[in-house]
């Protein structure tokens, strides 16, 4: 799924953009957006390990990098001991555009900047880079969310199918007593199902 | 007047988040808040750990952190620009002394013992000769220029290094190499030999130690003895914004201090429950009792950390001063500016004296001597890139 974004390069002037995520899926997710957009993605690195020579090596006009990454520091450094190397994003913010910056760090993302890059474009990669984060958060909540109710979901067949083998139940009424236990209890499903399994496992051992 | 009144009235901000990195030196703020000096004084704080120092910059700039542990330089550097975004900052109390050390791989050890110099290990005129001598050798042998790796360009550890290594003639920018990597990772990198040693601070040089992958040349003390490093700093507006609110953050941080230099071993086990090391591993440099090369006795650092004695919670003018000049010496400020007006626009000497009125305070007249390398007098040498010179 692509959200519309706005062309940031055209053909004569893609932007040339360098990843660092340790998080291959999300830096698939915002390579796609940046060449939807029309930028040119040079390299995308899960660490550190070589970046000062791949950006020699490939004169990036931008670097986006994840705000929890320990190695911000290292292209700090970079962005100083050179005046062509990208600097940090927060440099180019003013008044008007601080909104993007705190959109940026609440959303994870940082990035340094080649000095000279048109403000509207330095605003239109953070934009992309902020919605990816976010979408990719989005996404890894859900994904947490589902493999939660999957694991609450056997624990409660797990213990229906002690009730049905133990007690002499069908699944109806295994499925009821449960959520008599639970209602009569003010407890989740999910807790009186454990309850049950251990009691029962303790019960027939 | 009760403490409490003073405390929880006028307090502009009760509830603060602060950041800090996971360091040895970040123990003030650790004990202010677990031993109750942030609460004493009505503050309500959220002590928030950060993995870098441009993410610590970052926060404050923008406001998600108000407060935070900082390398002076780095403060300066924000409050000019340089290398960043600039906005005014502050410091009014600084949070210690000392604390780094310089930490070198062991094939790094093996080719100093080989060359002719003896007594090098915590000597910073024979380690320096020694390392000279082989930077010379690995010239002639056409042999790769050493890597050192320090935590962040703006720091006291690449200034301190480089002001060593210069003092031999020893061109920091190209007869070694100057990379910059997290603490964690120099350890890693140290054992793998990507790099030839770091400066860094506590407890990382015990860690490579304690694990036999490197040995420390010299400590900070032996290159400059009560050395400047890690101050609170907050932007200028959140301080004028704020007073009551940072009044009561220097008290609890002054008493916090205190506490640490009066408690070293409880102090060890509460660091080590927060940076999630091991208590051996911070004992060292918090006892004083620090240990150079695995499995040989410990030298006695006294002031291997210094949180409060000695005034170090002052924010010495003087130290700011260093920091400027060396900034300057190196090419990342200009040489025309007014350092005065700046370390005094930074350096809040003022709401430092304001806050602990009631503690001991260095008098007003009293400028600070260096003891460093040659020790030299503030007031007799030209601050600035022509005050120093190397071949």
């Amino acid at each position: 799924m692509s959200l519309d974004a706005p062309q940031i390069s055209s053909a004569s002037s893609s932007l040339k953009i360098m990843l660092v995520d340790d998080q291959p899926a999300r830096a698939a997710i915002l390579e796609q957006a940046l060449t939807d957009a029309g930028c040119t993605v040079v390299a995308r690195l899960s660490s550190a390990q070589g970046l000062m020579k791949r950006v020699e090596e490939h004169q990036p006009d931008a670097i986006i990098i994840d705000i929890e990454s320990p190695d911000r520091d290292m292209l700090e450094h970079m962005s100083v001991l050179n005046q062509h190397n990208p600097k940090p994003v927060i440099m180019f913010s003013d008044e008007d555009d601080s909104s993007t910056i705190e959109k940026a760090i609440r959303a994870g993302v940082s990035a340094y900047i080649v000095d000279g890059l048109n403000p509207k474009r330095v605003k239109s990669i953070m934009d992309v880079a902020v919605a990816r984060f976010r979408e990719f958060q989005a996404l890894r909540g859900e994904l947490e969310k589902t493999k939660n109710q999957l694991a609450d979901r056997k624990l409660l067949d797990e213990a229906k199918s002690l009730l049905m083998k133990h007690k002499n139940l069908n699944e109806e009424e295994a499925y009821h007593a449960m959520r008599k236990m639970a209602m009569d209890r003010g407890q989740r499903m999910v807790d009186v199902a454990k309850n049950i399994i251990s009691v029962m496992n303790l019960f027939n051992d | 007047m009760t403490k409490n009144n003073v405390a929880t009235s006028g307090l502009e901000q009760p509830n603060l988040k602060i950041g800090y990195m996971p360091l040895s030196d970040s123990l003030p703020l650790l004990v202010a808040d677990e031993m109750g000096f942030f609460a004493r004084e009505g503050l309500s704080v959220e002590l928030q750990q950060e993995v870098s120092w441009a993410n610590i910059r970052d926060k404050v700039l923008v406001g998600h952190l108000d407060a935070a542990q900082m390398l002076a330089p780095m403060l300066l550097a924000t409050h000019l620009g340089i290398g960043g975004l600039r906005k005014p900052m502050q410091t009014a109390f600084a949070m210690g002394l000392n604390g780094n050390a310089f930490t070198i791989s062991n094939n790094l050890a093996a080719e100093l013992a080989a060359t002719d110099i003896h007594d090098i290990s915590g000597n910073a005129k024979q380690a320096l000769d020694a390392l000279k001598t082989v930077i010379s050798q690995r010239k002639t042998e056409n042999k790769p220029t050493l890597i050192f790796a320090i935590v962040f360009p703006f720091s006291i550890h690449n200034f301190l290094l480089r002001d060593w290594l210069a003092s031999a003639g020893i061109n920091p920018d190209s007869d070694v190499q100057l990379v910059v990597l997290p603490p964690s990772q120099m350890v890693d990198h140290l054992a793998l030999q990507h790099i030839d040693g770091f400066f860094a601070g506590a407890p990382w040089n015990t860690v490579a130690i304690q694990r036999g992958v490197g040995e420390c040349l010299v400590s900070g003390p032996d290159l400059w003895s009560n050395a400047p490093d890690k101050v609170l700093g907050t932007t200028q507006q959140w301080a004028n914004d704020n007073p009551n609110t940072l009044n009561s953050m220097i008290r609890a941080l002054y008493q916090a201090c205190a506490w640490a230099d009066a408690n070293r071993d409880d102090a060890a086990k509460l660091l080590a429950k927060h940076i999630h090391l091991p208590v051996d591993a911070v004992q060292p440099a918090l006892s004083g009792k620090f240990v150079y090369r695995k499995r040989q006795p410990a030298t006695q650092v006294d002031d291997m950390l210094v949180f409060n004695r000695y005034h170090a919670n002052y924010p010495w003018p003087e130290h700011g001063q260093w920091f400027l000049s060396q900034m300057q010496r190196w090419g990342w400020a200009a040489d025309n500016l007014d350092n005065d007006a700046i370390v005094n626009e930074c350096y809040a000497t003022a709401t430092y004296r304001a806050a602990l009125a009631d503690q001991a305070l260095p008098p007003t007249s009293h400028q600070l001597r260096f003891d460093i390398q040659q020790a030299w007098e503030l007031d007799d040498t030209a601050m600035g890139a022509t005050g120093f010179k190397y071949r």
